[in-house]
């Protein structure tokens, strides 16, 4: 089952930068959650910590099976995860106002982290087959359909943020394959056209407050602003070499709310300085450009696509949290992969490098 | 078609993804580079003297009401002097002239900033509470002098009714590093003031309520240079008690009146509400609200009378005669007696070589059931629970809450001894012998209670069977209106078919030939059962003549009207010699219930007839022939003891 060949064509720089991401995101983790009245970090810590144990026992067993026998079953896991989000939305742990989690009692499972890779292992299966050497209105048909029914369940939880990081997956998928740039280009047409519509029914209040703040911070200085702006000065703060482990004082202070969690990048900012963030911006850019490297020597479509689809949405996240941890972009619900606190998205995410080291590893035809 | 006229061209494409990764990330530097080097001093300079801050605006903790609504526990506004670090220019110097100011030790204050030392600088750190209107005056008129002092107002709880109900009550004080330590205070921040006993406690999430925040900008020196508004604190959840004021006002004065210490429960027998719950001596909460001193707290921990502990439900004592309903109902119930069996009583019998003796030097002559619990006969029950064995003792004492914990809403509750064989043999490795089971059979020997589990005992029977569940708190405020709370889980029907008979028995006690006439109320059917601690063995009784200290622990379970009781529960007094002098104490918490109940003004003590046991008093001819009780002095198994 494991040969000897695959293992020795293990992408073993591509899966150390991976851990490396992690390790930086657990040292963040520890300083956000430090509690230096009590004298000892966070709950959260060890969470993680074990979340990254999980994850990679999890990438280890994705290795162990071909992907291609992994998207036989492609249409099984995209049923059990809509499954799963729909039983969310009736039985699911409420907070702050979703419904997100599936309570397993040790911790909460997010099933929206699970839907990008069953999203991502379908449409590759379905673009890659080999009858579909040029698509039909059809085909996309079923793709589309295929993206809306759990961009839809994510988006009713309501995680607009999670739905939206779905949106990639499906363009990186249909761009590899081949879609033509004018479509993706009415895609976004309608989408344009929409957003007004979307505009009055489809968002919440608060929602659209973060997009007027966005356009203007100083609008509201205690909200989602305030936010903003404190997260500008954190990062500004850290200069070149940043004020050290633990000595933040943004974060230390508590003066970004989530900074375990969504502004993580922010207080590494801080505490690290541009030294921190090149390091990491650098090893966050070498998994993308490498995991594509993957792509292109994938023995097959299904594997270019399959990894095109989970790059993408990575790309997506890593890309839009970092911009918004230094005020460039709004403040929405996103996390930063491999980085932030949330043990769902750390299990799904280094569950997709294991799809991705899977479609190297096996990129000789037998 | 949708695709491309040309060949799919899948590798350029990846190409493409490529570049524009590389390129959004040549942006994201960018724009890193621009904040953190190109502008770094202006954001550090914001990072420092442009900070935002929430200074903490506590919240109220809710108000605790008796079941009538009266108000048990309520807050005030108090004034505590603190001290903001980043604004002194000398902290040691500004603690030594706080201290000169108010005439506060410079070692409270040193020690309690020593003790926040971790908090960020600019939070205020209380270093004086409760300060008196002088104190703040002389600290007022050298305000200039002493930058970073500061004084705040702050609710603090007030306890009107003083030390009535302390221990039920509990009491607050400010959170400890062992409390914040654990997960449940994890919200909790540093400072922050708890409830640190009783109902305060178990109930602090609710009652804490949420802080409010003043978000304000500060310059480089900590001042306040701008308020950008204020989040109002959300006050604690109020609480409806189950208490009864009256009743647990009328247990507390009994006591006094009689003069002795101990403690009482009332209980609901149909649903388990505590009606009242009293330990004495008990301690003032209020000591407590505003940060109580070393000295005083000192004198609270050594005091040998201990007032800060729970005897209701932390002292475990010898149940004696009372321990015989739980036997009755365990030989009605494995069905080896039935109500009509008799026993004959000359004054004594022999178990395994051995003499046990009844109280009766004469004896009872024959008894059945319900004789034998009006008259506390020992011989009809040393013959029960040989009968019986003490497993089957065990089972039926323990279902009905003996040696149990009763699940009261109160933190720090023990639990009694009700021994088996098996206990046995875990805690000595010994075999138990039938001999010993002779003791425990009228409540002597290894078997200790809790009165709070004495009450649940009492509840069950009374009710006819049900286990309940002692709990304390009737509704919740949810800011909506009041929402009554269902009963808590765990009461069980213990399925009692012969319960009347042992009721009977009780009803016999009090208003037949036993021992509890002094609970006996005129048109109403008392039921109960006296019985002694024993504190002292009875060699050891004739030295300790006189010596109060000495003298064996009084008893009284209780429960009204016999029909349908809506009381039942449980007199414990120190030393009161017997139950007989504890039965007035039930009798007057059962009276003032009545009277409430029926709109009757409150009933008043009777006078004293003179010191509660004077020596050389003649006693009631029960009392006295109550005082031979079986020695207490553990079996020996004798050669060619029977073993069951």
């Amino acid at each position: 089952m494991f040969e000897q060949r695959l293992y020795k064509h293990l992408d073993w720089s591509l899966l150390g930068a991976v851990l490396l991401l992690c390790a930086f995101g657990l040292v963040m983790i520890y300083s956000t959650t430090y509690d230096p009245i009590r004298g000892h970090v966070g709950r959260e810590f060890y969470t993680q910590l074990s979340a990254v144990g999980i994850g990679l026992v999890a990438l280890t067993v994705m290795l162990l099976i071909d992907y291609r026998t992994l998207s036989e079953y492609a249409p099984v896991f995209y049923g059990g995860v809509a499954v799963l989000l729909t039983y969310v939305l009736f039985f699911g742990v409420v907070a702050g106002g979703s419904r997100r989690w599936i309570s397993l009692v040790v911790f909460n499972l997010q099933p929206s982290e699970f839907a990008k890779a069953a999203l991502a292992l379908l449409l590759a299966t379905w673009f890659g087959q080999d009858k579909l050497s040029a698509l039909r209105r059809g085909d996309l048909a079923v793709a589309g359909g295929v993206l809306l029914l759990p961009f839809l369940l994510v988006a009713r939880q309501p995680d607009l943020g999670s739905a939206v990081t779905l949106l990639p997956v499906a363009g990186g998928i249909a761009y590899a394959a081949g879609l033509r740039l004018r479509l993706i280009g009415y895609a976004l047409l309608v989408f344009v056209l929409l957003t007004p519509v979307a505009w009055v029914y489809g968002l919440k209040d608060y929602q659209r407050s973060r997009v007027v703040t966005f356009l203007d911070p100083s609008q509201d200085a205690r909200g989602a602003g305030y936010q903003q702006i404190q997260a500008r000065i954190t990062v500004g703060s850290g200069g070149l070499t940043g004020k050290g482990f633990l000595n933040g004082t943004q974060g230390q202070y508590k003066f970004l709310p989530v900074a375990h969690n969504d502004f993580v990048y922010s207080v590494l900012a801080e505490e690290h300085g541009f030294i921190g963030v090149l390091a990491t911006l650098g090893l966050y850019l070498f998994v993308l450009l490498r995991s594509l490297e993957a792509a292109r020597l994938a023995r097959d479509r299904i594997g270019a696509y399959l990894v095109v689809g989970l790059i993408s949405c990575f790309a997506f996240q890593v890309i839009y949290n970092i911009a918004m941890s230094a005020g460039l972009a709004p403040v929405k619900g996103l996390t930063l992969p491999l980085m932030s606190y949330g043990g769902s998205s750390m299990i799904a995410t280094l569950t997709s490098f294991g799809c991705i080291l899977n479609v190297r590893m096996r990129r000789f035809a037998n | 078609m949708l695709v491309n006229e040309e060949r799919l061209n899948l590798p350029l494409r990846l190409r493409v993804l490529q570049w524009s990764f590389a390129v959004a990330f040549l942006v994201l530097a960018t724009a890193f580079w621009y904040f953190q080097i190109a502008r770094h001093q202006q954001f550090l300079e914001m990072a420092e003297n442009n900070h935002q801050r929430a200074l903490p605006l506590a919240a109220p903790r809710g108000v605790l009401f008796d079941r009538g609504g009266t108000v048990l526990v309520e807050n005030r506004f108090a004034f505590n002097i603190s001290i903001v670090r980043e604004q002194t220019n000398d902290l040691e110097r500004t603690a030594h002239a706080v201290a000169q100011l108010t005439g506060a030790s410079v070692e409270a204050i040193l020690e309690a900033l020593d003790r926040n030392k971790r908090l960020p600088a600019y939070r205020p750190i209380v270093v004086l509470r409760d300060a008196t209107e002088a104190q703040i005056a002389s600290v007022a008129a050298h305000r200039l002098e002493l930058p970073g002092v500061i004084v705040e107002k702050v609710p603090t709880r007030r306890y009107p009714t003083n030390s009535m109900a302390a221990h039920l009550i509990g009491y607050v004080g400010e959170v400890t590093d062992a409390q914040l330590a654990r997960p449940e205070y994890k919200d909790v921040q540093g400072g922050a003031i708890v409830g640190q006993a009783g109902v305060e406690q178990t109930y602090n999430p609710l009652l804490m309520g949420a802080d409010g925040a003043r978000h304000v900008i500060v310059n480089s020196r900590g001042r306040e240079i701008d308020v950008l508004g204020e989040e109002d604190p959300i006050e604690g959840r109020r609480l409806q008690l189950t208490i009864d004021g009256d009743v647990q006002r009328a247990a507390e004065e009994a006591f006094r009146h009689y003069g002795f210490r101990g403690a009482a429960i009332a209980l609901a027998p149909s649903s388990g509400e505590v009606l009242a719950l009293s330990s004495l001596p008990a301690y003032d909460p209020n000591a407590f609200a505003a940060g109580i001193g070393r000295e005083e707290w000192n004198g609270l921990l050594t005091d040998p009378l201990r007032p800060l502990n729970n005897r209701a439900i932390q002292g475990r004592y010898s149940p004696g005669s009372t321990f015989k309903i739980a036997v009755a109902v365990a030989g009605l119930e494995e069905g080896v007696v039935t109500p009509e069996t008799r026993v004959f009583c000359s004054g004594g019998a022999t178990f395994y070589g051995r003499y046990f003796k009844c109280h009766k030097a004469g004896g009872h002559g024959s008894v059945a059931m319900r004789e034998a619990l009006e008259k506390s006969c020992n011989v009809y029950f040393y013959t029960l629970g040989n009968m019986l064995g003490v497993d089957r003792i065990h089972k039926w004492a323990t279902a009905l809450g003996l040696g149990e914990m009763s699940g009261v809403d109160l933190p720090h509750e023990t639990r009694g001894i009700m021994p088996s064989t098996a206990w046995k043999k875990q805690r000595t490795g010994e075999k138990w012998y039938a001999g010993e089971t002779i003791s425990v059979s009228i409540g002597q020997g290894q078997v200790s209670v809790t009165p709070i589990s004495l009450a649940v005992m009492m509840a069950s029977v009374a009710n006819g069977g049900t286990r309940i569940v002692p709990h304390m708190v009737r509704a919740i405020d949810n800011g909506k209106g009041w929402e009554q709370l269902p009963p808590p889980e765990g009461q069980k029907d213990l399925g009692l078919s012969h319960v009347d008979v042992v009721r009977e028995g009780l009803w016999m006690v009090v208003n037949g030939a036993g021992t509890g006439g002094r609970g006996r109320i005129v048109g109403y059917d008392v039921g109960g059962k006296t019985g002694t601690a024993q504190v002292i063995s009875n060699q050891g009784k004739a030295r300790a003549r006189g010596d109060r200290d000495l003298r064996d622990h009084g008893w009284f379970v209780f429960f009204a009207p016999a029909k349908n009781p809506t009381i039942a529960g449980v007199v414990f007094a120190e030393h009161a010699e017997h139950g007989y002098f504890a039965a007035p104490i039930a009798k007057y918490m059962m009276e003032t219930w009545f009277a409430k109940q029926e709109g009757r003004p409150l009933p008043t003590l009777p006078p004293l007839p003179g010191t509660p046991v004077p020596p050389g008093v003649p006693l009631p001819a029960e009392v006295v022939a109550a005082q031979h009780r079986a020695p207490s002095t553990p079996v020996t198994p004798t050669p060619g003891g029977v073993e069951p």
